[in-house]
């Protein structure tokens, strides 16, 4: 069991390094723009530019740029720093990490409550009018785009421009040590945005999976043995859970790495916009330090998920 | 997302020529800004030439929301106008502009520049008791001025304008951050230029630029060896407002969080006696981020907040109809153009150049741009309320056929096209041409009106949406991707001089391999010659004339498209008297705004 | 958890003398009765004809085909009017038709839709097998592959392979900007999806009975792959594509209002909504017609979806 979490630690290690260099070839070598002449501003004379170029490390041949970026990062844990604010990438993200995280969570409680209850709900009662009254709801849910159910809710709900001045608008996210009660109502339509969609697939799936599951001859054995619905219910639940658990941690890294479009439409500083404001501008360290950030998320995810899978079925630890 | 960056707009007029006395035309109150009623007009609503300037209440702290984050603080290397909406409330330049002129009004210099008889030599006189904010607190002298000029040469700072307006500097070729041979500073509050060449009216113009703002030396100097230099997050301030910053003088994460806000002070060291600036305000709070209709509504909509950056469209339209005290229009902020390739292609041909501007409807142009309230037909390249725009014939521009029909003529287009060799009087070309525009609104529908045009001529096209600082940085003003229209390219004057409007973008000379600023790669040698000479003419009239005489060259040549001459929007609270600057494409200035 | 029921009936078919139906018999039967899925099928099947005949349907309609701008219809502010006799669902701010964009925006929803999660399934599908099948070094190889895929925010990707391959195209000019992008993007983005769950489903599948059967009486790999498990597959594959295909809709919607999308003058229902965001409040046609549309064809491929799901699994109780 250590060998194959040790295994899949180094696996992960690779992964990430893959990763840089997937970002390095997309983002240096297929870049938006010349970060140097960006700089440069309006009337960029060639020997300015290079001059920056030179400045910013950017003339040494492109192995050796990602050689040295890879041994920053790997063995110091260097980022670097913004070409345009010159502040260090870590710092910035590690300000930036707060406000994502506290998305990132509070959406993922929704949605674990409202995808599962929903889903649960529905298999039970196939074809009711709750079924399909639920099941309707998600999909408007599913098929609503983030950044048109973010707007509207604002045009609808917040304070300053809403028709109902209920929650704090756009921009008004303050952190949790400031404000405990701002920080959590400006956050509340977000996390309804962000959870919406991914409750509604996850109602969806349970209720798939469920159906399913409860159909298995071992359920219908435990009925025959005279099992109490609720607790028969719970081992079709427990086994149902499988894939969506995979799905789930995935979701919940994605969202660890920023969620662009809801961080954007409501104004919240995180880290999604951060990489997002970088891509435009080509600030290649910013680029780089958050895109790896959101990777490591996921790998770290799916190294979690892979161990669960292994301790409980040991024939995966072989393979 | 959109991010409409507007470059800046420091409108200087020669009037620097107070030895030579002459006066441009006028259209409203004391100042002289070139142009007609019809284009400076802004519909009765609020406008830069209208606003009272002495009238506002003491106190209050100002919420600013802008969409896009600063580009550059440092006034070493500030050129978009964003920046300089806080660069010119923290730093005190030579000269700058009150916020209804054209004219500069010495700032930092005690009075006017004296240009030498041979237009070799400038010597600015400094104001006594201007101090550095904290922690540096010093009176500023000359040598600070000296510092931040040669700073600019440093490549850890690489200030865009030093080679293009300060290029007859003596020693300008070999200055790398060290001493310049050319400005000498014969005591603490006297600093002179000294040119190889006769362009001191040039030269003092330039004096606006936000390079000559003050900076200490021996505060300043460890950030500069840093590459790239960090002197921006430990700035200090000469004006009435400084970035927020700690007892080591520490401004980012304190005063500039970048990507998420800023705040401006009170300067403690600041003299009012020494400044014009009455800086009503007590603080700013700058917000970073948000989608732009939601930050439109979000002004209009509240109380002492504005946002400094153009309203969309739909905002433009509510503003206009139901908050018509919250809405400010600028004229002179800049102009847009459709830019062809001189160089290859179809348009290497003048007649289809001519083509394409007869065809053009303007109008539409305009129209989706938020139509007239926003907007005037272009018909040359000098704007409103640049000196040369009467001399270039003004609303009507030069009388060619092409220029006559704002709304575009069809029939006069067939007729170039088959003066260009295609007898059918429409463009039969195989090979289908590129255009490459900015995906953000309003530059986006531009893109299809073009799109539409050229395809209406018989052209095959492909036309590609890219972030507006793709567009220019790889692909615009990158002469070897050969695009063939960018149909939406946007220049401001750094200042009213209508060299710095007409000669980056239009002079052969000017063409660069990468960040090339003469999109279209015009090269006509009797206009570069032309150019050329009249960098050198001195008076502010004379000047005027020789480049209104360039522009219509260019417009002869059809060297490229003019559609639109801005008239800027911005949108303030309903708690604030917004004072916006004319010279800064309309900006809200925060040393002179107040709450009401 | 996964119907078997394939091998099972093939036996009785074997057996002889027991007139059986075939599963696919039974699969229509079942589908047959269930009304909501017929009437998502029938939808679908009206939106490809539409699709097709977009040009005769504008026409026949008397609407002005989608590219034509008629900026007399905005007002002095460039506003567009709303819906009018002559323009039914109102105009955008070109002076475009909105009915006539929204029918051929169809032909983009079901391009991306269903040819995107084509090639993205079909790619998912196989390396999914593959990985699945082979386990060992391979599976380590190809998983770590789609760990690595599935680690970069699809956003982001999109946003650098849509910078990266503006407008000149990339894989030397295979992949051009608009549509080919936008498939060359969801395939990248959306494969390892597939693929995870398809190797979880091969990896329990691989040890069951019928495929040791198969291979006691000799069949190659390929065969194994092809004639045992794919079969089984199917059914997941379907219900999992059906999902994904209103998905990638909608990640077309994210890539238009992010600026990485269909060119112009191409009318597709994502950039639409995209562009119509900012001004709904004032232009509300522009949003809710497209809006519309895109929810009744999410609904549609949801409901067949299901109605796949309950009719291909044969122990379904009604």
């Amino acid at each position: 069991m250590i060998r194959y979490i040790i295994r899949r630690l180094l696996w992960g290690v690779l992964s990430l390094i893959v990763v840089a260099a997937l970002l390095f070839i997309l983002f240096r070598v297929l870049p938006t723009g010349n970060p140097a002449l960006l700089r440069a501003g309006r009337d960029p004379k060639p020997k300015l530019v290079k001059e920056i170029e030179v400045a910013l490390g950017l003339s040494k041949p492109l192995p050796v740029q990602f050689w040295d970026y890879l041994k920053e990062i790997f063995l110091h844990l260097n980022f670097g720093y913004s070409y345009y604010s010159q502040q260090s990438v870590r710092s910035l993200i590690a300000e930036r990490l707060p406000p994502t995280i506290s998305l990132a969570l509070g959406a993922g409680v929704l949605w674990i409550v409202a995808g599962f209850g929903i889903g649960i709900v529905s298999a039970l009662r196939r074809h009711s009018l709750w079924d399909r009254a639920a099941m309707g709801g998600a999909l408007v849910a599913i098929s609503a785009p983030e950044f048109w159910l973010g707007l509207v809710f604002l045009y609808l709900f917040s304070s300053d421009i809403g028709k109902f001045k209920l929650l704090p608008g756009a921009g008004s996210y303050v952190s949790l040590s400031s404000d405990p009660w701002k920080w959590f109502t400006s956050l509340i339509m977000p996390w309804i945005v962000l959870a919406a969609g991914a409750a509604a697939i996850f109602a969806r799936l349970m209720r798939g999976s469920l159906t399913e599951t409860m159909r298995e001859d071992y359920i219908r054995t435990a009925r025959a043995k005279g099992l109490p619905e609720r607790d028969v219910v719970r081992h079709g639940v427990r086994a149902a859970v499988n894939p969506l658990v995979t799905l789930f941690g995935l979701e919940l890294a994605a969202l660890l790495g920023g969620a662009v479009i809801v961080e954007t439409v409501f104004n919240i500083p995180g880290v999604g916009r951060l990489s997002y404001q970088a891509i435009q501008s080509a600030d290649f360290p910013v680029i780089q330090g958050t895109v790896l950030l959101a990777a490591m998320f996921v790998i770290v995810a799916n190294i979690v998920v892979d161990i669960s899978y292994a301790y409980l079925d040991p024939r995966v630890r072989y393979s | 997302m959109r991010s409409i960056r507007m470059l800046v707009a420091t409108a200087l007029a020669a009037v620097l020529a107070l030895a030579l006395g002459a006066c441009g035309s006028s259209s409203s109150g004391s100042t002289t800004v070139p142009g007609s009623a019809s284009v400076l007009s802004t519909g009765g609503y609020q406008s830069p030439l209208t606003t009272s300037l002495t009238d506002g209440k003491r106190g209050g702290t100002l919420q600013v929301l802008d969409e896009t984050d600063f580009e550059h603080l440092d006034p070493g290397i500030a050129y978009y106008s964003l920046d300089y909406t806080v660069v010119f409330a923290t730093q005190r330049p030579l000269y700058s502009n009150k916020p209804d002129a054209v004219e500069p009004t010495p700032d930092m210099a005690a009075a006017a520049p004296e240009i030498s008889a041979d237009n070799k030599t400038v010597t600015v006189h400094l104001k006594e008791g201007i101090h550095f904010s904290p922690p540096v607190n010093r009176e500023v002298t000359s040598h600070d001025v000296a510092y931040a000029i040669e700073r600019g040469a440093n490549p850890n700072v690489a200030n865009p304008y030093l080679s293009t307006y300060f290029s007859s500097l003596e020693g300008i070729k070999q200055a790398n951050g060290g001493a310049i041979k050319g400005i000498e500073t014969p005591n603490k509050h006297a600093i002179v230029f000294h040119l190889t060449e006769p362009k001191g009216q040039f030269v003092a113009d330039a004096l606006v630029l936000p390079l000559t703002a003050a900076v200490p030396k021996e505060y300043a100097e460890k950030f500069d060896t840093n590459n790239p230099s960090d002197y921006a997050n430990y700035q200090v301030a000469t004006g009435p407002y400084m970035l927020k910053n700690n007892a080591e003088g520490k401004v980012l994460g304190i005063g500039y969080s970048p990507g998420k806000s800023a705040t401006l002070v009170r300067n403690p060291n600041w003299n009012a006696s020494t400044d014009f600036r009455p800086a009503y305000l007590n603080e700013i709070d700058i917000k970073i981020g948000g989608t732009q209709a939601v930050i439109d509504r979000q002004v209009l909509e509240g109380g002492n907040v504005v946002e400094n950056e153009p309203p969309a469209q739909s905002a433009i339209k509510l503003a206009a109809e139901n908050y018509k005290s919250q809405i400010d229009i600028s004229p002179g902020g800049g102009s847009h153009y459709i830019a062809v390739n001189n160089k290859v292609g179809p348009f290497s041909s003048i007649d289809l150049r001519k083509a394409l501007w007869a065809a053009l409807d303007r109008k539409a142009m305009d129209r989706v741009r938020g139509g007239e309230l926003v907007t005037n037909v272009a018909t040359h390249f000098i704007y409103p309320t640049i000196n040369g725009f009467n001399e270039a014939g003004g609303v009507a521009g030069p009388k060619v056929d092409y220029n006559e029909h704002p709304e575009g003529d069809i029939a006069l287009a067939e007729k170039y096209i088959r003066l260009a060799g295609y007898p059918s009087g429409k463009y039969t070309g195989e090979k289908p041409i590129e255009v490459v525009a900015s995906s953000g609104a309003p530059a986006k529908e531009d893109a299809e009106i073009v799109n539409q045009t050229l395809k209406n001529l018989g052209f095959k096209t492909k036309l590609t949406l890219v972030e507006q600082s793709t567009m220019y940085a790889k692909y615009c003003g990158v002469p070897k991707e050969e695009i063939d229209v960018c149909p939406n390219v946007n220049w401001i004057a750094d200042f009213s001089d209508p060299q710095t409007v007409l000669n980056i973008t239009f002079s052969g000379n000017s063409i660069v391999s990468s960040g090339n600023n003469n999109w279209g790669q015009v090269n006509v040698p009797t206009i570069n010659a032309a150019m050329t000479a009249a960098e050198s003419v001195n008076g502010k009239a004379a000047r005027g004339a020789a480049w209104a005489k360039i522009d219509e060259e260019l417009v002869r040549d059809a060297a490229a498209v003019p559609f639109d001459w801005d008239k800027q929007p911005r949108l303030e609270g309903s708690a604030v008297h917004g004072v916006a600057q004319l010279w800064n494409e309309g900006a809200w200035d925060y040393s002179f705004t107040s709450l009401k | 958890m996964l119907p078997s029921g394939g091998g099972a009936l093939d036996f009785l078919e074997l057996g002889g003398g027991i007139a059986s139906r075939s599963p696919l018999q039974l699969f229509w039967r079942r589908f047959r009765q269930d009304r909501v899925a017929l009437v998502s099928l029938g939808f679908i099947a009206f939106l490809i004809v539409i699709a097709v005949a977009a040009p005769l349907v504008v026409s026949l309609l008397g609407l002005p085909g989608p590219d034509v701008q008629n900026l007399n219809l905005t007002d002095s502010f460039g506003s567009p009017l709303g819906p009018s006799l002559a323009h039914p669902f109102g105009v955008d701010q070109l002076g475009e038709d909105v009915m006539s964009r929204v029918i051929y925006g169809t032909r983009v929803a079901l391009e991306v839709g269903i040819l995107g999660t084509g090639i993205a399934t079909a790619v998912g599908v196989a390396v999914g097998m593959l990985a699945g099948f082979y386990r060992g070094w391979i599976d380590t190889a190809l998983s770590r592959l789609m760990d690595v895929v599935l680690s970069i925010p699809i956003l982001l990707l999109g946003l650098g392979v849509g910078a990266a391959c503006a407008v000149r195209g990339c894989v030397k000019g295979a992949v051009q900007p608009g549509l080919g992008l936008i498939i060359f993007v969801i395939t990248i983005a959306t494969w390892p999806y597939v693929a995870r769950i398809v190797r979880g489903l091969v990896l329990s599948m691989r040890e069951r009975e019928f495929v040791e059967a198969s291979r006691a009486l000799g069949a190659s790999d390929a065969r194994i792959m092809l004639r045992e498990i794919l079969p089984n597959l199917t059914a997941p594959i379907i219900v999992y594509a059906t999902l994904l295909i209103p998905t990638n809709i909608l990640f077309e919607a994210a890539l238009s209002f992010l600026s990485v999308g269909i060119r112009p003058p191409t009318a597709s229902w994502g950039q639409m909504i995209a562009q119509a965001s900012p001004i709904f409040t004032t232009a509300w046609w522009y949003m809710v017609f497209p809006g519309a549309a895109l929810l009744l064809t999410v609904l549609a491929f949801n409901l067949l979806g299901d109605g796949l799901q309950d009719a291909l699994s044969p122990r379904s109780v009604r």
